[in-house]
């Protein structure tokens, strides 16, 4: 099993080994994340559902090095993310590392063009106006390069923030329900985005309430109180919805 | 980074508006008494002044130096108090941004730069601004030292121009101070808090502020206890300063207090009262915020006031003691054998008041004190005095140091003054016990005084009556001579007198230093109030009018307030101990006297400004559609 195993944690981008993590001590504790062990392979894009409350963000925190974990390992590449320093993880958020959220966490003060340049601009480098704008562009917000986040609206603002993740071109980017506040055209745009970054060999994790969007990845991976319970590969939207009823139910 | 922080700074201007103004006002402040401070030690009274106006201005310009050192230390204080909870509470408003720049890879040591760097901005520019303000104060200083008789008119502050680098220095200083402490605790913010935008995930009691209430709290118990033993000196400003450190540690450790206090509330009082109350203990920093500057306010005012109006009373009750009379006739002159004649008089002590300069020469040292003389008559002293037989030693050049103690020890020799006139060697004998309320530097006899001086100098006389004599008809018969009270009525008026000196300093200092803690509080509460804008478009687009979340917003002020005042009161309560304590070893009564208007005045006087800024910035943080608030956010 150690030989079966070992070539494909080479391949995987993130590969979670036995992670567990528990909100609260005593009779309160919540287990978010129960144990799980998962691989997300290079150049893939990997949908995670389940019922609210599954533990689908803290799994994705925990991939992602932004939560604690309890227990097992995460391995970024053949970066362990577990035991890396602040400093560690805070190159990697620069450099490997890409998130998109529901909301969209945008710097307020900022113009979009200025919110964009900004991880290049805190890893030390000055990047091109052009640069800035050409990765605008990919994402059909050239013309709003000089709006504040408030002047744009959601789907706009949730490009711009696709943008941002997409200006360090990271090896993975972690994106929690990022069509969640969007219409279905504005969600199509931002699908149709992120299948180009995985044709470019990124890798996505992204966590969806949305079968259609599930239906765009490659794979998806299904929760239930913080354990992985079924995993569907090339799935159409109906399979995917068929799936998701019967764990709810 | 330098980008970021200014356009920071851009939107977030209502939060560093409120910083800048605690700068600037501190900056003034400083800048004002340390000026004052200068001008006052360096003056040079003028040529044309006679010797007696000389040692009247010499002595006013001994407390005008002493009020300007303390109004400096006491604005240094405030400054860095202020200042830093303002910091620290606009930092921690901005938690979330910062946890975004985290989230886009900004390490902690950029955030680090960023919060200072806006804190060097910041304490520049409010030294830019505090410098004319400074000004301003400067005059009005000035003016109220010559106002109150302790500099001379025409008296006036003289700007240096190294006061810029000073006041910059003070400025750019203040805020890193204020701001250090809040930047290490902002860069440690974890990036996931950037998703999380409901309420405070940080912890607010943190171990920097249990080490600094620890320590202020240490510093305030060693006051309290060294208090009784301090004597008349050394008492008031440790009793004092017990009040300054126990406020300051009350309000370290406000973010534990305010919630175990807020619990005593009403609750189950309607909708509007459980929200507010569930506000108050949710935004435990602000509450905590909006609490210290008041914690301060209050608990220096209350120390203080009471400080002094008890040691007053002490003095008062101890100069009652230690006199037997049955009437005081205050008049012109030695009027003792007038009195003497008068019906149903059996006894008096005539007590002239001169000022007096005395040129003690020591070895290799030439001290020159000025004070009050008492010219009087020892058997008659001793007899209305009770335990000042030392006075017998009085005659020719032999003088005694009197209960105030100004003016040499036993032993010590000197060459007398009085008013303009030289009256030749003296040599201090004795002493009688010093008084907690002051009293004449030296006893003097009468020989020592040239006759037409001491005709024109303010005197007392000490009455005893014949067992059996009616005072009323006595008192009538000696009202034809000076003034005629009772012994009562004549302490409580010497008492006053004698006080009006630290009164005026108090109301100088304290003025000063209320109007900056007001300051503070209207601070704490603008910037609250700008970070809330959303969390009010929540409870009006829940239902609520904007009636309501006004409402809600002012009974939470409002209990804040109450909060901050109690536990004022209670940093104050170390005075209150150290002031009872120390009475009562100096007259034997624990003395503590309370100024009731003064105190209610400031409390009524709290609660308002509260309200008020509560009401006008939730009415403007409440202003525009509240969905259109909520749809914009980011
Ligand atoms: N900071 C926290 N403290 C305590 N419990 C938490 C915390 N964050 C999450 N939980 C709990 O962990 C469990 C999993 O939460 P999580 O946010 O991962 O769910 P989710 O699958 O993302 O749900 P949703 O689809 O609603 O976003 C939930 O029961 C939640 O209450
Ligand atoms: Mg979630």
């Amino acid at each position: 099993m150690t030989t079966f195993s070992a070539p494909r944690t080479a391949l995987a981008a993130v590969a979670l080994h036995g992670v567990r993590r528990t909100y609260g001590a005593g009779a309160s504790a919540v287990r978010a994340v129960d144990d799980v062990s998962v691989e997300f392979p290079r150049g893939t894009w990997t949908a995670v559902m389940g019922p609210s409350g599954s533990g689908k963000s803290t799994l994705l925190h925990c991939a992602a090095g932004l939560e604690r974990v309890d227990a097992g390992r995460v391995l970024l590449g053949d970066t362990d993310l577990t035991t890396a320093s602040d400093d560690q993880l805070t190159q990697l958020r620069r450099s490997r590392i890409g998130f998109v959220f529901q909301s969209f966490n945008l710097v307020g003060s900022l113009t979009a063009q200025q919110n964009v340049a900004l991880p290049l601009r805190l890893a030390g480098s000055s990047p091109s106006r052009s640069e800035v704008r050409a990765v605008l562009a990919a994402v059909g917000m050239a013309d709003r390069a000089r709006h504040r986040p408030r002047e744009l609206s959601g789907g706009q603002q949730q490009r711009v923030a696709i943008a941002r993740a997409m200006v360090t071109r990271p090896e993975v980017l972690f994106a929690d329900e990022p069509t969640g506040a969007l219409d279905s055209g504005s969600a199509r745009t931002v699908l149709a985005l992120m299948r180009s970054m995985v044709e470019a060999g990124q890798t996505i994790v992204m966590v969806t309430h949305d079968p259609a969007a599930a239906a765009s990845a490659d794979a998806t991976v299904f929760l239930r109180d913080g354990r992985v319970v079924d995993r569907l590969i090339g799935a159409t939207t109906r399979d995917v919805a068929d799936r998701l009823v019967a764990l709810e139910g | 980074m330098l980008r970021l922080s200014w356009s920071s700074f851009v939107e977030r201007w209502a939060l560093f508006v409120g910083a800048l103004v605690t700068v600037c006002f501190g900056v003034a402040l400083v800048q004002s008494s340390l000026l004052v401070l200068i001008s006052a030690a360096t003056y040079q009274l003028p040529a044309d002044l006679s010797v007696l106006e000389r040692a009247r201005y010499g002595e006013g310009t001994a407390i005008a130096i002493t009020l300007s050192a303390l109004t400096l230390a006491f604005s240094a204080f405030l400054a860095v108090f202020i200042v830093s909870s303002t910091f620290a509470f606009t930092v921690a408003q901005r938690r979330r941004d910062l946890a975004l720049l985290r989230l886009v890879g900004g390490s902690r040591r950029q955030l680090h730069r960023l919060l200072v760097g806006e804190a060097v901005l910041l304490g520049g520019l409010g030294a830019a601004l505090g410098i004319p303000v400074g000004l301003v104060v400067m005059r009005f200083q000035s003016g109220l030292l010559t106002m109150l008789g302790f500099a001379p008119p025409g008296f006036a502050a003289e700007w240096r121009n190294w006061i810029l680098g000073v006041s910059a220095g003070v400025g750019i200083g203040v805020a890193l101070a204020g701001v250090l402490v809040a930047a290490s605790r902002a860069a440690r913010v974890q990036p996931l808090e950037a998703l999380r935008d409901t309420g405070e995930s940080a912890r607010v009691m943190t171990v920097g502020r249990w080490v600094i209430a620890g320590v202020f709290a240490a510093g305030a118990i060693a006051l309290v206890v060294l208090a009784p033993i301090g004597g008349a000196g050394g008492a008031p400003p440790m009793a004092i300063n017990a009040a300054l450190c126990a406020s300051v540690a009350m309000s370290a450790i406000s973010p534990v207090l305010v919630p175990v206090v807020s619990r005593l509330l009403p609750s189950g009082a309607g909708v509007i009262t459980g929200l507010a109350g569930a506000n108050l203990r949710d935004g435990v920093r602000r509450s905590a915020a909006t609490a210290a500057p008041l914690i301060v306010l209050v608990g220096l005012v209350l120390g203080q006031s009471v400080a002094l109006a008890s040691f007053a009373s002490a003095g008062e009750l101890d100069q009652r003691a230690s006199t037997v009379a049955d009437l005081v006739v205050e008049a012109d002159g030695p009027v003792g054998p007038r009195v003497a004649a008068v019906a149903g008089v059996a006894a008096h002590s005539t007590e002239v008041e001169v000022p007096v300069t005395v040129t003690f020469t020591y070895d290799d040292d030439v001290d020159v004190e000025g004070g009050s003389g008492l010219v009087v008559d020892p058997v008659a002293y001793a007899r209305f005095h009770p335990g000042t037989d030392a006075v017998a030693g009085l005659g020719g050049n032999a003088v005694v140091a009197g209960p105030g103690r100004g003016a040499g020890t036993p032993g010590s020799s000197g060459e007398l003054r009085i008013g303009d006139t030289a009256a030749g060697p003296l040599h201090v004998v004795a002493e009688v016990p010093s008084r907690t309320g002051g009293g004449a530097d030296l006893l003097l006899p009468g020989a020592l005084v040239p006759a037409d001086l001491l005709a024109q100098a303010p005197s007392r006389t000490f009455v005893e009556l014949l067992p059996g004599a009616d005072p009323a008809t006595v008192a009538g018969a000696l009202a034809g001579i000076g003034e005629v009270s009772t012994l009562d009525a004549w302490a409580s008026r010497d008492a006053a007198a004698r006080n009006a000196t630290s009164i005026s300093i108090f109301l100088v200092v304290m003025g000063l230093g209320a109007a900056y803690a007001v300051i503070g509080v209207i601070n704490a509460g603008v910037i609250g109030a700008a970070a809330r804008r959303t969390e009010f478009a929540v409870l009006r687009s829940t239902g609520l009018t904007r009636m309501q979340v006004v409402r809600a917003a002012l009974v939470e002020s409002l209990a804040v307030t109450g909060i901050g005042l109690l536990l004022g009161v209670g940093a104050a309560a170390g005075t209150f101990v150290a002031v009872a304590m120390s009475t009562a070893a100096m007259i034997g009564i624990p003395t503590i006297t309370v100024p009731w208007a003064f105190v209610i005045a400031v409390g009524v006087g709290a609660v308002a400004i509260c309200g008020v800024t509560s009401v006008i910035t939730t009415v403007a943080g409440t202003r525009g559609n509240p969905v259109s608030l909520l749809a914009a956010r980011e």
